[in-house]
């Protein structure tokens, strides 16, 4: 209970009401930033997941994204299906997949995992190009999200975004969390403990499976329009890996700030996507020299203390 | 008395945080066989290791012919003119004998005198004369530290630090390889710095003997000399 | 049944000298996957840049992207040599995962530079080759621009072979991709021979870039498409011997031409995918795997 009296809470809360009541008082462009931030929130996070927490460096999210934004698109323009079911379709439909393709691709380790998910990833691309019930190449409309306001969607991608870090968090604290904690620290000895490495990573991974697709529909509702090329593309991927490293990989604030830096610098230069693109993959190596563990990760390891700490007390 | 004269003065070594070696000091005059005898974890190849620039001293001096080597990094120290023979062989397994051989001579004034040099090992090895063109992976235990000491023999280097040369080898060919060890030092002038756990061995094959325990010299001094009580206890550190 | 193999013979032929080519876009990342032990995310953008290189050289002294190969070989060997020494080496003994995430840093800079400087537009060096093609018999037409990637690659990879085996720094990246600690003890400055390795690596793929850049149009983000095949060709083909990245670009090139043969132009690259991730369940070391 000493969390409950913790000054962290009321920051915690403070902030969480100046989010909810945003579109009252701030001005649309910053409810967008702000919905943005939240959609690369949840998607880091989760990357942050495999790559921080369960040593599971993927290229191959965008799979995810586009199987989401997809089964949102064709559940309720094709099914009539209502939203909100059309996107924990999606989730299903990406945890579906992950499970389908958990067993080759567990078996890949270290980087051949990493390129086989993106292989994974490039597979579907060309999947659906060729498929004549998506539209091939041409993409689709969301057309039932026209109808909906954008502050709903603002508050779905909040809630999102606000709920993938307590996703995140509450998942470290738990019996899970402990097995990937000792698997982080020393993995082979771990095993020795009992640890079950491989469930341990398939449930961070079918998890993360499933939460990328559902946020990615949540992100189809602002996009409206998806095509194979962008949904099931790398550029996904280097979002997040940059978000996730230069805020702090391992951490659960490293995608806070990580996302913040991103979507900053991406409406700064939004003129300019290319220089923006570039200025993060400067920062991102400069980070990786000088601080590996991001930014997060360096003030943890200079101040000793975590703000969201998943530790039992 | 200049020339192949290794000096080490008063060294610590630590790995991370562990103190490996403490205020050591050795001297290994020039055309000697000098011997380190210690049990496992006494910190012979830590000496040897810091000889070769592996570690780093954190203080004291290490000098060859009368300069200073401790901060050299290993490939240097090659230049010097000391060569190791490493715990374990280290042979790279995916060079044929030959290749591994020629390697040794990497360093630029030593390539210009390969073929004769090689001719020279391959009288002393003649074995590797006829595996020459097979994985050194192939070869037996004895094979491949004779490959070890032939390799390091190829840059003709002035002292040689052989490390531990006779783990894992049954004494018949424990006996030829110090035989050859004798051999290269008195024909080839070469001075040899030993690193031993076999007491026995290193007393008869060496002219002057250091006897370490945790990290610390205990005794010195020449093997006729030395009686076994004293070495005993040296040796065990009681 | 003749007529079947006989249809087939096109995508066969086609498919063996795209190999080729796909060989020579391997043959730099299996040398830095076997030697650093590190995967160069980068490769593929690094082809590309030679790509634009040649483009620019070729331009700017009016000759065929062939001679461009005397400034972009010696160009991209020096960028390979600074991007190790200076970047890489730093990162090589902290773990799996920042050397990986420093190459891919490199990738978007790399490929985000480029739609700076030479816009989004689509490029081919064009010679007279390009579109040539050459009878054999009167049953198959060879385009010549295939035909030059697939010997350049033989005669890059066999220097490349000869480089290795005889000469002393072959032998000395060689011996110090097996053992770092003990080729030091030899005199070997590793530090050094990595980043001479890395060199050499991006000067084959400053051979790839330009045969690619006359054999397809590229854009600046085409490199990740690369990428893939290289490593495709890596993994199929096993590391260690470059022979074997020979053949397993082969192998990548006629599952290519076969998979668009049978299922259509749209499943080519698909083709190469299913046979990049069946390798790589079964037998991530590869086919042809040395030791």
């Amino acid at each position: 209970m000493k969390f409950l009296r913790s000054g962290r809470l009321y920051g915690i809360v403070l902030v969480m009401l100046a989010l909810i009541s945003l579109p009252y008082w701030a001005s649309r462009y910053w409810v967008l930033v702000m919905l943005l931030f939240s959609i690369n929130l949840a998607l880091s996070e989760m990357w942050n997941l495999l790559a921080g927490y369960s040593g599971l460096v993927s290229l191959g999210q965008q799979a995810f994204i586009g199987l989401g934004g997809y089964a949102l698109a064709v559940f309720s323009l094709y099914y009539g299906l209502p939203i909100w079911l059309s996107i924990i379709i999606g989730g299903t439909v990406s945890v579906i997949f992950a499970l389908l393709i958990s067993a080759p691709i567990f078996r890949m380790r270290g980087v051949y995992f990493a390129i086989g998910t993106w292989t994974v990833a490039e597979t579907l691309r060309i999947l659906f190009s060729n498929w004549k019930y998506v539209g091939y190449g041409m993409g689709l409309f969301v057309k039932p999200a026209y109808k909906l306001s954008f502050n709903t969607i603002y508050f779905t991608a909040l809630g999102a975004g606000i709920a993938s870090v307590a996703l995140v968090y509450f998942l470290l604290r738990s019996k899970l969390g402990l097995g990937l904690m000792a698997i982080r620290d020393e993995e082979t000895a771990s095993e020795t403990l009992g640890v079950d490495i491989f469930r341990c990573k398939l449930t961070c991974f079918l998890i993360s499976a499933g939460v990328t697709g559902a946020v990615s529909g949540v992100l189809y509702l602002h996009n409206i329009f998806i095509q194979p090329y962008s949904a099931f593309g790398i550029d996904w991927t280097v979002r997040l890996v940059f978000i996730t490293v230069i805020g702090g990989i391992g951490t659960i604030e490293g995608p806070i700030i990580g996302s913040f830096i991103y979507v900053f610098l991406h409406q700064w230069l939004s003129d300019y996507p290319s220089v923006s693109l570039l200025i993060l993959g400067v920062i991102a190596i400069g980070v990786i020299l000088v601080a590996p563990k991001g930014i997060m990760g360096t003030i943890q390891d200079k101040l000793g203390f975590e703000f969201l700490s998943p530790r039992r007390k | 008395m200049a020339g192949t004269f290794l000096r080490v003065e008063k060294i610590d070594v630590f790995y991370h945080d562990f103190h490996a070696l403490w205020d050591v000091s050795i001297e290994v005059e020039e055309g000697l066989v000098v011997s380190i005898i210690g049990a496992n974890g006494a910190g012979k190849s830590t000496l040897l290791n810091s000889i070769a620039g592996v570690l780093r001293p954190s203080t004291g001096v290490i000098e060859f012919g009368g300069k200073k080597i401790n901060g050299l990094m290993p490939y240097q120290t090659v230049s010097e003119g000391i060569s190791m023979v490493p715990e374990g062989r280290r042979m790279f397994p995916r060079l044929t004998v030959l290749e591994n051989l020629e390697v040794g001579c990497y360093i630029p004034k030593a390539r210009k005198r390969k073929d004769e040099v090689l001719r020279r090992i391959y009288e002393l090895f003649p074995i590797l004369g006829e595996r020459k063109n097979q994985f050194s992976s192939t070869l037996s235990g004895g094979e491949q530290q004779m490959l070890a000491i032939g390799r390091a023999l190829m840059c003709e280097p002035k002292l040689i630090l052989f490390d531990e040369i006779s783990l894992g080898l049954s004494p018949l060919i424990i006996k030829n390889i110090y035989q050859t060890v004798r051999q290269i030092n008195s024909e080839g002038r070469i001075t040899a710095l030993l690193v031993e756990q076999d007491i026995q061995r290193s007393l008869k094959a060496a002219h002057k003997v250091y006897i370490m325990q945790s990290g610390k010299i205990r005794l010195k001094g020449i093997p006729k000399d030395l009686s076994q009580e004293e070495i005993r206890k040296a040796y065990f550190g009681l | 049944m003749l007529s079947f193999l006989a249809e087939l013979k096109g995508p066969i032929v086609n498919g063996l000298l795209l190999g080729g080519l796909y060989g020579i876009i391997g043959i730099g990342m299996s040398m830095i996957f076997g030697i650093v032990r590190m995967v160069n995310l980068a490769h593929g953008d690094l082809v590309i840049l030679a790509s634009y290189l040649s483009l620019v050289t070729m331009v700017y002294f009016h000759i065929s992207p062939l001679i461009t190969l005397i400034l972009v070989i010696p160009v991209m060997c020096l960028i390979g040599f600074v991007i190790q020494y200076y970047l890489l080496n730093r990162v090589l003994g902290k773990g799996m995962n920042p050397p990986l995430l420093v190459a891919f840093g490199l990738s978007i800079i790399l490929q985000n530079l480029l739609l700076l400087i030479f816009t989004p537009d689509a490029r081919a060096l064009l010679t007279s080759i390009s579109v040539q093609t050459i009878p054999v018999g009167d049953f198959l037409n060879l385009p010549v621009v295939y035909l030059v990637d697939f010997i350049g690659s033989i005669v890059t990879i066999a220097l490349l072979s000869r480089f290795f085996n005889r000469t002393y720094l072959g032998k000395a990246i060689r011996a110090a991709s097996d053992d770092e600690g003990a080729a030091q003890l030899m005199g070997i400055n590793t530090k050094t021979i990595y980043a001479i390795a890395m060199g050499l690596a991006t000067g084959t793929a400053g051979v790839a870039g330009i045969l690619v850049g006359m054999t397809f149009t590229f854009y600046p983000h085409t490199g990740p498409e690369y990428l893939i095949i290289a490593f495709g060709v890596v993994i199929v083909g096993g590391l260690g011997s470059l022979l074997g990245t020979f053949l397993g670009g082969l192998i990548l090139g006629l599952a290519q031409l076969l998979g668009a043969h049978f299922l259509g132009p749209g499943f080519q690259l698909l083709s190469g995918y299913i046979i990049l991730l069946l390798v790589l369940t079964f037998k991530p070391t590869g086919l042809f795997a040395k030791g």
